[in-house]
């Protein structure tokens, strides 16, 4: 009986999709008519450019949480590859940096999932104490490498920078970070659904012991979870670096909350085995718009933060309240 | 005949206990080393460092046997310093402003408890978001700056001395330490939590109330949090939204590196003492032998990802060997 697709169910899956745009769309409305300025270019392009980061990092965030673990060391992970290939730019030239920048991150997010594959730590509890420790350890290499001081870009001197076009260059309406985020989006909605391994992934974040048994290989799989959360993380490192100009060592710091808040609140749930990069593009909109519009209001920072959690624990809680 | 008995359980708690070794041989290398470790001034200091942290770990200990999990712990802890110090600063009784910081952390651990286990939520997930909430109230608060208490007997209630030698902070660490290890012992609420934790189903149909007992779990680990924040501003004399940072997390890690499992089921109030002191020594050796607080950094990371990872490992070998 339960296969079957009810009118109920149907109305139930538009909701849960409709809440988010509901969010986004009132969000901007009561905005609009409150402060006027929400509307202008200026601060439209501004929300493009916060949203490069964060939706690199929520995307490879999403790959993790769909195979049912967790990532909490993107943090570290961003203050590690920021530092790291902005002190590259100099010896060894841009694609030089921006290619070591993008090899660490990847690396970084491998080593997790070796740490994981090796201890057997399948639940994601583990994988969150594990991750946590090796944020601890990125963002420890970060503060060492750049000796706790922030490390300006030196990307003045050349002509063409790949750096200076990621951070402030447009193409038509369209700034180049969020040019690269549609690049990426369109890659890893291809990776999820057309090929092998984005279907294994949802296999494992379904039932690991299930999956194994089907001769799904899981361990690759979760591989691959991490090294793609890695090498997104590096990306969102460098466009978030390009548009500061700067790499402070704890650079990173709140954006694995962010990440998954982006994430749950798309409707992605963190039991795993469902989600889709789509739902966490509109997710990060509805968080980058409310903290746009909270700035534009004039809420302080930290009624931002207490907003966060508590708007992490209503999704989670509207996210269970459906399966039950 | 009795020392026979005493050195057999010493060995026994050795490789049993690799948390215990583990501090065994800093002391031994501390031993070694040219600092003021062993001065009676810093040992009090360490265990003075590490009661707050142990009066959570408690508290928490109870949580992973019941197989949940507490991360809200580090939010708990900052917001009840400065609920108490706040109502303290506007002319409420001592008492008064302590009873209603603890009632806080009953009231949170009771929201958590129902989110977990009424609703079914993923407990880990949720007790994060409740730390980023209420760091973001403690932070709203304060404006994100530290408040000094004026209260002028509050600081003497953690830092005064009982007998003129033992911190009153460590006599409190104490009896909660009897209290815990009392209730998971003797008590049948404290075996029920064994239970539960070593599997759910069995234990509800064993006919034991699964849900209000896991829930007061939670409750009690809130009440905890709340004392050890309470505990910890009069250390210090003051409030602040920024301590509690990595506190969960470290707490956490200290209980697992104690024996306590995740999995639920394993564990008690000594081991997570034991868990704790590990870090608090490691710590303050660290302090000692004047090592970079960026590599001290390191070395707390990789001590948490390696304990985190033999425990996942020996499970892993369990699990195969049956």
């Amino acid at each position: 009986m339960r296969e079957q697709i009810s009118f109920k169910s149907v109305i139930q899956t538009v909701f849960r999709d409709y809440l988010v745009l509901v969010a986004i769309a009132l969000l901007v409305i009561i905005t609009a008519i409150v402060e006027p300025k929400f509307l202008t270019t200026g601060n439209m392009t501004n929300i493009m450019r916060q949203f490069g980061p964060l939706i690199m990092v929520a995307l490879g965030m999403t790959f993790v949480i769909i195979g049912g673990f967790i990532d909490l060391s993107v943090s570290g992970m961003l203050s590690l590859v920021a530092v790291v290939t902005i002190s590259l730019i100099e010896p060894l030239g841009q694609v030089g940096a921006l290619i070591v920048g993008l090899c660490l991150g990847a690396f970084c997010g491998y080593l997790n999932s070796v740490l994981i594959l090796v201890s057997g730590a399948m639940k994601q509890a583990e994988a969150l104490f594990i991750t946590f420790g090796m944020s601890t350890v990125y963002g420890a290499l970060a503060l060492i490498l750049s000796g706790g001081r922030t490390k300006q870009m030196s990307w003045i001197k050349a002509d063409t920078s790949i750096f200076k076009a990621i951070g402030t260059g447009t193409v038509g309406f369209l700034s180049v970070s969020f040019i690269m985020f549609l690049v990426c989006l369109l890659l890893l909605y291809i990776f999820q659904n057309k090929t092998y391994m984005g279907r294994a992934i949802y296999l494992t974040g379904g039932n690991k012991t299930a999956a194994e048994l089907a001769g799904i290989p899981i361990k690759r799989s979760i591989a691959f979870i991490y090294t793609i959360s890695g090498l997104m993380t590096a990306l969102g490192a460098i466009v978030l670096f390009s548009r500061v100009t700067t790499a402070s060592p704890v650079i990173g710091k709140g954006y694995e909350t962010n990440a998954i808040l982006s994430v749950v609140v798309g409707g992605t749930t963190l039991v795993g085995g469902n989600g889709s990069v789509l739902r966490t593009v509109l997710g990060t909109t509805l968080v980058i718009l409310l903290s746009n519009c909270m700035n534009l209001l004039g809420v302080s920072v930290y009624m931002q933060y207490m907003m966060r959690g508590a708007i992490l624990i209503l999704a989670i809680w509207l996210d269970n309240r459906k399966q039950l | 005949m009795n020392n026979f008995s005493i050195g057999k359980k010493l060995i026994n708690i050795a490789t049993k206990q690799k948390a215990f070794l583990a501090i065994v041989v800093m002391l031994v290398i501390m031993l070694f080393s040219k600092t003021n470790f062993y001065t009676a001034y810093n040992l009090f200091d360490l265990m003075k460092s590490v009661s707050v942290l142990m009066i959570l770990a408690f508290g928490v200990t109870l949580v992973l046997v019941a197989g949940g999990c507490d991360l809200s712990i580090g939010g708990i802890m900052v917001l009840s310093g400065i609920v108490a110090i706040k109502l303290m600063n506007a002319d409420v009784p001592m008492l008064i402003s302590i009873l209603a910081a603890l009632l806080m952390g009953a009231v949170v651990g009771a929201i958590n408890g129902y989110l977990v286990v009424y609703q079914r939520t993923e407990p880990f997930i949720i007790t994060l978001g409740m730390g980023m909430l209420l760091t973001g109230i403690a932070q709203q608060l304060t404006d994100a700056h530290p408040v000094p208490c004026k209260h002028p007997t509050f600081v003497t209630l953690a830092n005064g001395k009982l007998f003129d030698t033992i911190p009153n902070l460590v006599i409190v660490m104490l009896v909660v330490f009897f209290i815990i290890h009392y209730i998971l012992r003797y008590t049948s609420f404290g075996r029920n939590c064994y239970a539960i934790g070593g599997d759910y189903e069995v234990a509800k149909y064993s006919g034991i109330n699964v849900l209000p007992i896991k829930a007061a779990t939670f409750v009690v680990c809130g009440i905890t949090a709340a004392l050890g924040g309470v505990m910890l501003s009069s250390m210090l004399n003051s409030g602040s939204s920024t301590y509690g940072d990595t506190t969960a997390l470290v707490v956490n890690c200290g209980v697992v590196v104690g024996g306590t499992s995740f999995a639920g089921g394993i564990g008690s109030a000594p081991q997570s003492a034991i868990g704790l002191l590990v870090f608090g020594v490691l710590q303050n050796s660290m302090n000692m032998l004047g090592i970079d607080a960026y590599v001290q950094q390191i070395l707390q990371g990789i001590v948490i990802v390696a304990i985190i990872c033999l425990d996942c490992y020996g499970r892993k070998r369990k699990r195969e060997a049956v």
